[in-house]
């Protein structure tokens, strides 16, 4: 099957059915999305903040991290269950808008960053000067998945 | 009244330059929704603290203690930027269900914060638990209902 063939199938699959069916589907699976990403990125953002000495100084990053955990993975698990649902809706073309391929190039690297490097970096018994190196990539990373993902709409 | 106030504003060079030039809205928009990311992450943070389910090696006090100065900074951002953006298309907001709607539930989150700033935002002791429960809860759905009919309002016909 080609990409384009699965681009289509994910556009008849009942998901996509419900997608495109009533008008308050898309924005509440938005609206969801959105929540979801302020779990993800709000709970990441504190560790980050943490890690560069600008809040939550009372708490090793470490501690924090392995707190806020449990809800960062919430929050993915909101963002890949959303996501794929808004796809569905209008999968080819969403395939072939440049900002989506930026936004998912980014995501992919930032979750794979964060579960590794950023990880380590967090629970590091002295982050340091490696700590803000992370915390700033981090940031960086996760608000290029945020301003591309905003930018699918006007391309 | 308020119909040509917002026709006034429509007609305003502000208006007028976000509502045309091309990367002016998405930029706008684009920090409105970094900012709701820092902004909610950290009211999440909290309600889910004071909902009893997470984070509970911090005390209720001390989270929300470190957590203000993050809150008023992504709040302030979310509240200028999401002006600016009503700035652009007042006439269509005026016209918007779900516009009013989301100023309602904000004028709300003004009332939650009088009814519990004292007993729990701002109080030095441990605030009583099943009351804080209560501002975590009503926090968590009135922040869920701002960001639904926020979305809404792209879609209002």
């Amino acid at each position: 099957m080609t990409i384009l063939g699965i681009m289509q199938w994910l556009e008849a699959s009942p998901a996509a059915n419900a997608m495109n069916g009533p008008e308050w589907a898309f924005p509440l699976v938005e609206s969801l999305h959105f929540i979801g990403f302020a779990f993800l990125i709000g709970t990441i953002a504190i560790v980050d903040l943490r890690l560069l000495g600008l809040g939550m100084r009372r708490q090793p990053a470490a501690q924090l991290e392995s707190d806020l955990r449990p809800w960062t993975w919430a929050g993915l698990a909101i963002m890949l269950i959303t996501g794929p649902l808004m796809f569905s809706a209008d999968a080819t073309r969403y395939y072939v808008n440049p900002s989506f391929r930026i936004k998912i190039t980014c995501l992919a690297i930032a979750i794979v960053y964060n579960f590794t490097l950023h990880h380590m970096a967090a629970r590091s018994e002295k982050p340091g000067a490696a700590g803000i190196l992370a915390a700033c990539v981090s940031l960086l990373l996760w608000s290029s998945v945020l301003g591309a993902g905003r930018m699918i709409a006007f391309v | 009244m308020l119909l040509s106030f917002c026709q006034w504003l429509q007609e305003t060079d502000v208006s007028v330059a976000i509502r045309e030039g091309a990367l002016l809205y998405p930029i706008i928009g684009g920090i409105h929704l970094l900012a709701i990311a820092l902004f909610g992450g950290m009211v999440l943070a909290s309600d889910v603290r004071m909902l009893g389910w997470g984070m509970r090696r911090e005390s209720i006090t001390d989270l929300i203690g470190q957590l203000r100065v993050w809150k008023w900074i992504g709040g302030v951002v979310v509240v200028v930027t999401g002006l600016l953006l009503a700035w652009c298309e007042p006439i269509k907001l005026y016209h918007s269900r779900s516009f009013w709607i989301k100023m309602t539930l904000l004028a709300l989150v003004g009332v939650h914060a009088l009814i519990f700033h004292r007993s729990v935002y701002g109080s030095t002791a441990a605030p009583d638990t099943s009351r804080a429960k209560l501002a975590g809860f009503l926090s968590l759905l009135l922040w869920a209902g701002i960001v639904f009919s926020g979305r809404l309002i792209a879609f209002d016909s």
